[in-house]
């Protein structure tokens, strides 16, 4: 779609740049971390590139062996992916980049929201759905769920099961009468699907 | 390490090897239904035809064929490479083997394919297979056809019964004769055979037999498509509700490696698959070891129990305090048990000598009973030897009565259930059990408490030829029970000792350092019971 | 009564200076779906607005990664629960990306008029709530009315009113009805009429203008910069429209507009809005003038496609065929793409991530209304309190979407 913008990219950040593709028509960058706000930054400002639409910004937990659609190995758990338009221009990139350890330790980045206003909301949502802080966010506070939350769900390792009631459930010796059903949200009620391929399940032959 | 080329990649074989079975050793799959690594090949579904190209001087090996041309709209001569069965031509070095890259291969499969569905009855929706069928998926990765057959399909026989544990659909049979092989040269008793001839093949007993024996599950296991299912697990749950855990059989002393396959919505077992181990039991179980899987449930004991009444376990330790309290350790027995893991035992043996200061320990084990030379032991405790690592100078629990009749020992903490003991010759002593089903022990005990099995926590236990193995957790704890070794933190605590294991990782610790048991590297497959 | 003290100066006496907080709860008439907005109050000015949102968040995106590629279509549906054909079919689009699949012809053009006239009963919706918030009730009903001859076709095309479920991978689930013509010939007009009515009672009502003109206006390039899309930017004056920018199905083979916006104010968005409803019905007529009338819906690939009943009652391969999609799914190669399209708020884009089986790794969303309401404390502050109805209502929050 626009090799021009990867290729400006290379040149100007070589190293920091990890790889680039451009499967299924989209132009990516995996950029290192540490060159989050820089390469950003030059994205919005360069006048040929004028990249001024923050379209979205999200996480992708990678916490198994499974390392992603790209090729290479990456360091880091959590896998946070900003999708930036020019209206101007009319290209696209999405920039990738690894945070965090095995526990999720170290995932930060640096906060956007002075170089795209919208990234604010945006920011607060990958806090609080997988867990990466923004460093310099203004109001770094969780936006979808609410405050008393604990954990975040997105992240592969949050069960699907799991409720935290504010309010917590009835049982039988509070109802005063037998409840004949399955836990709420058990994780296994009524879905035989969502685990990964099971390399037992075969069996010989 | 001689190598050849597949799909461009260099696999490497051992001598007499095959190409599928060297492929299948690298994790490769060529598609196959008659085939199996564990029996002979007779190449009779054709499932696994790949192109082998020659090393030069030699030329392929070509076929004329005729091909229609839809443009010049007649048959042409064309040639094909002609293709060759994986499964029984020996892999070489240098050999050039295409098979997912070759277009004729890829053409050869859909048509195989294409031919075994041409009469195979519509029954996904009621076949226990669904899920677990390579009819499934070899359609899907490798055909992916619509059918182009306007006649009825054959009718054979369905749901006949092959012997007590099996049932046979001649429909839904593609012929591969794996369960004959098996029977023959596995289980050594050739009772299955083939009946007629195309069309009308089936599969059938022996006339005057019936499909008994020792191996017959296998047959099951052994099908690759719905043709063979076992009266026990037919129709009772689908395969892709059913997670599974690599256990170690409990039913005799070879150990065999298992998956149990469980549910866990309903936390409960609803099978055994065989898991393959060379060094164990191959790719096989025996019925009896299939079946066990029962005993994750049946007879369980899931309550603390003091004399008639069921308690919780906090009463049950305090019971035990108060039964124990300024016992001295002379006049305590420990009673080990080899239907319990390393782990359980070690712990028991730590409490009991160490902490207690017993001098006295025996052990409780099932008694001996029916072995061959395929893959049953005599020894029907999975952990027998172990015990004997844990604990070299224990005595068979049966010495224990005399010493209870004397009034030397007066308290027994006991592992396990079963034991040739009558319950009258030690009533005199004070019990304290840690059983996971009913049996023998708990019955006599003064107090119960409940231990999970085998299937509920991840243990140890060393085979007859004393190969350590793993057998992981399955089920949750069902009921009130816990760790034997978990249980026996409290019970310490209860006589006023600290546990010196809060861990299972501490606790494996412990017994790794456990022998005298033979290097993995030195055990082959042959006959298991021939130690001791 | 006691006599006025007029000694006192005017400047001795003491007023609160304390600023007041209000806070109009999620549970609010004008507050669509249920949005939170704490406000610090200074007399009727807002000084401070916190928009509290999350009220709806149903873990979409987790139950995404539970089931199969086919059972996100129930779940997309009810992002933007007013206008859902249009979520089913950036969906379907997204996947068949994935897939590297194109529809046949007569099902691109399906997927077209099923998503104007879903986008028809987005805006109409917004504007008639809109209008009955500022207290206009009787122009709501009448968008009511048309919305319903909206519904009545789309019910009768994919047997529901709203939560439709009707997109397929690789197609739609069932071909276009005979009558599907004929209902929108007659509907179509009918709809401009009503919208035309509700237009001459709103826009020459003096009250009507007065709170909707110069208020909340906010300029392009920080519209740009807060990452509005659809109807909110345009309206800032932004010509971004992705059926003209980037077309995608048959969009590039018709004649439309895009209303543009001037100022950026909630007048202009509630214009645009109304313009865009005119073009959408061009957009229909023209599809339904271009759609072939016979041929498949659904391409035929059938490691995506479900095999007709007939086959998989009576044949096994289509039984297999039937299991493999339903049990497992349909296997979607590795890898991730970002698939958007003009919903009726904007960008509506997919991050769909692959792991090569039936099950998807990660759906991420993208909801133009997210972007959007992240702007309104900047459109509110500094103005009345009585601005935030009509502002608020121009932005046109779906809490299924905004929430997701």
């Amino acid at each position: 779609m626009s090799q021009m913008v990867l290729e400006r990219l290379r040149e100007r950040f070589g190293a920091a740049i990890l790889e680039t593709h451009s499967d299924f028509g989209d132009d990516t960058a995996i950029v290192d971390p540490s060159a989050w706000r820089e390469i950003a930054t030059y994205l919005c400002n360069d006048p040929a590139l004028e990249f001024n639409l923050p379209v979205d910004l999200c996480g992708v937990d990678y916490p198994d062996s499974w390392n992603g659609p790209s090729s290479t190995a990456r360091t880091g758990r959590m896998e946070v992916v900003l999708h930036l338009y020019s209206i101007g221009k009319r290209h696209r990139i999405r920039m990738k980049t690894r945070v965090g350890g095995e526990a999720m330790e170290g995932a930060e980045l640096d906060s956007l929201t002075d170089v795209w206003p919208g990234l604010n909301w945006l920011e607060r949502e990958v806090f609080d759905m997988s867990g990466v802080t923004f460093r310099g966010h203004p109001d770094l506070r969780r936006i979808l769920m609410y405050p008393e939350f604990e954990g975040h769900p997105l992240q592969r390792t949050y069960p699907a099961g799991k409720t935290q009631p504010l309010v917590p459930y009835r049982t039988e010796a509070s109802a005063g009468m037998p409840i004949d059903k399955l836990e709420p949200f058990g994780e296994f009620e009524g879905m035989p699907f969502g685990r990964r391929p099971d390399p037992t399940a075969a069996g010989v032959g | 390490m001689p190598t050849f080329k597949l799909d461009g990649n260099a696999i490497p074989f051992e001598a007499g090897d095959t190409i599928i079975k060297a492929a299948w050793r690298e994790g490769i799959e060529i598609p196959h239904y008659c085939w199996h690594p564990g029996l002979s090949a007779p190449a009779n579904c054709r499932m696994c035809l790949v192109e082998v190209i020659p090393s030069a001087p030699q030329k392929p090996v070509m076929l004329d064929i005729l091909a229609w041309d839809d443009v010049a709209h007649e048959y042409r001569t064309q040639q094909k490479p002609k293709l060759v069965p994986a499964c029984r031509t020996a892999a070489a070095e240098g050999l050039v083997v295409l098979s997912d890259k070759s277009e004729q291969v890829r053409k050869a499969r859909r048509d195989v394919q294409e031919f075994l569905l041409l009469n195979h009855p519509v029954d996904c929706p009621i076949c226990d297979q669904a899920g677990e069928c390579k009819l499934q998926d070899y359609w899907l990765e490798h055909g992916q056809f619509r059918k182009r057959m306007r006649d009825e399909p054959i009718h054979k026989p369905k749901g006949v019964e092959f012997g007590t544990t099996i049932v046979y659909d001649a429909e839904r049979c593609v012929m591969c004769t794996r369960c004959i092989r098996f029977m023959a040269e596995i289980a050594k008793d050739p009772v299955l055979d083939m009946r007629e001839r195309g069309n009308l093949n089936e599969i059938v007993v022996a006339p005057g037999r019936r499909l008994d024996g020792h191996y017959t599950f296998m047959t099951e296991y052994v099908c690759p498509v719905g043709a063979l299912t076992t009266k026990d697990f037919r129709f009772k749950a689908r395969v892709w509700f059913l997670r599974s855990a690599p256990v170690v059989c409990q039913g005799c002393a070879t150990g065999c490696n298992a998956y149990i396959d469980f549910d866990p919505r309903e936390n409960k077992a609803y099978r055994y698959r065989p898991r393959d181990n060379a060094k164990v039991n191959d790719f096989w179980m025996c019925d009896e070891g299939m079946l066990s899987y029962v005993f994750a449930h049946r007879e369980r004991l899931l309550q603390a129990r003091v004399g008639d009444q069921h308690v919780s376990t906090t009463e049950a330790i305090e019971h035990v305090r108060t039964f124990f309290a300024g016992v001295p350790g002379s006049r305590i027995a420990v009673v080990l048990s080899a239907e319990h893991s390393l782990e359980d035992n070690w712990a028991l043996h730590e409490l009991g000598t160490n902490l207690l200061g017993v001098d006295r320990v025996f052990y409780a084990a099932h008694p001996d009973g029916y072995s061959d030379d395929i893959l049953i032991h005599r020894d029907k405790n999975p952990n027998l030897r172990g015990v004997h690592s844990v604990a070299p100078g224990a005595k068979p629990v049966e010495a224990l009565l005399g010493d209870v009749a004397s009034g030397q020992i007066t308290h027994v903490i006991s592992l396990g259930s079963s034991a040739t003991l009558g319950v009258d010759q030690v009533a005199k002593a004070t019990w304290l059990s840690l059983a996971a089903h009913t049996g023998t022990l708990p019955r006599m005990a003064t107090v119960v408490l409940p231990v999970t099995s085998w299937a509920e926590h991840s243990g140890t236990y060393v085979n007859a030829r004393g190969l350590r193995q793993v057998s992981e957790k399955a089920l949750a704890p069902q009921g009130d029970s816990q760790a034997a070794w978990q249980a026996l933190i409290s019970v310490a605590k209860a006589l006023g000792h600290e546990a010196s294991w809060h861990s299972l990782k501490a606790v494996r610790a412990k017994v790794l350092g456990i022998g005298p048991l033979l290097d993995d590297s030195t055990l082959t497959v042959s006959s298991p019971s021939s130690v001791e | 009564m006691e006599p006025l003290d007029l000694s006192h100066e005017n400047g001795e006496l003491e007023l609160p200076s304390e600023p007041m907080h209000l806070n109009m709860g999620p549970s609010h008439p004008a507050m669509h779906g249920t949005v939170r907005i704490v406000l610090e109050l200074s007399g009727e000015i807002i000084t401070k607005s916190d928009v509290q949102i999350g009220y709806l968040h149903r873990g979409f995106e987790k139950m995404c990664e539970r089931g199969t590629w086919a059972q996100v279509f129930p779940y997309v549906d009810r992002l933007n629960y007013v206008s859902p054909m249009l979520n089913n079919v950036g969906y379907a689009l997204a996947v068949e990306k994935l897939c590297g699949l194109s529809v046949p012809d007569r099902c691109q053009w399906y997927r077209m008029i099923l998503g104007e006239l879903a986008r028809i009963s987005d805006h109409l919706t917004c504007t008639g709530a809109m209008a009955m918030e500022l207290g206009a009730f009787t122009p709501f009903l009448w968008f009511v009315k048309a919305r319903e001859m909206v519904w009545d076709i789309l019910e009768e095309e994919t047997g529901a009113r709203l939560t439709h479920s009707f997109g397929r991978i690789g197609g739609m689930a069932f071909p276009p009805s005979r009558d599907l013509r004929a209902l929108c010939s007659s509907a179509l007009p009918r709809i401009l009429e009503i919208v035309e009515e509700g237009e001459k009672m709103l826009l020459k009502n003096r009250i009507f203008l007065d709170r909707l003109e110069g208020v909340g206006p906010i300029s392009g390039a920080d519209a740009v910069s807060l990452g509005w899309t659809g109807p909110c930017l345009r309206a800032s004056g932004i010509d971004y429209d992705i059926r003209k920018a980037h077309p995608y199905l048959k969009y590039d083979e018709i004649d439309f507009e895009v209303p543009i916006g001037t100022s950026g104010d909630t007048l202009d968005r509630f214009l645009v809005r109304l313009g865009e409803i005119r073009q959408s019905k061009r957009i229909i007529e023209q599809s339904l003038e271009r759609m072939p009338s016979d041929g498949p819906i659904c391409c035929d690939d059938p490691r995506v496609v479900l095999p007709s009943k007939d086959d998989v009652y009576t044949t096994i391969e289509a039984t297999i065929q039937h299991f493999k999609l339903i049990m497992e799914g349909a296997k979607v190669p590795k890898g991730e793409v970002y698939s958007y399209t003009e919903a009726g708020n904007g960008e509506l884009g997919f991050y769909l991530v692959s792991d090569g089986t039936g099950t998807p790794y990660r759906v991420r969303v993208r909801p133009p209304c997210f972007q959007v309401v992240g702007g309104l404390s900047r459109l509110i502050d500094g103005r009345l309190l009585s601005d935030i109805v009509p502002t608020f209502g121009s932005l046109n929050m779906i809490g299924g979407e905004c929430d997701h």
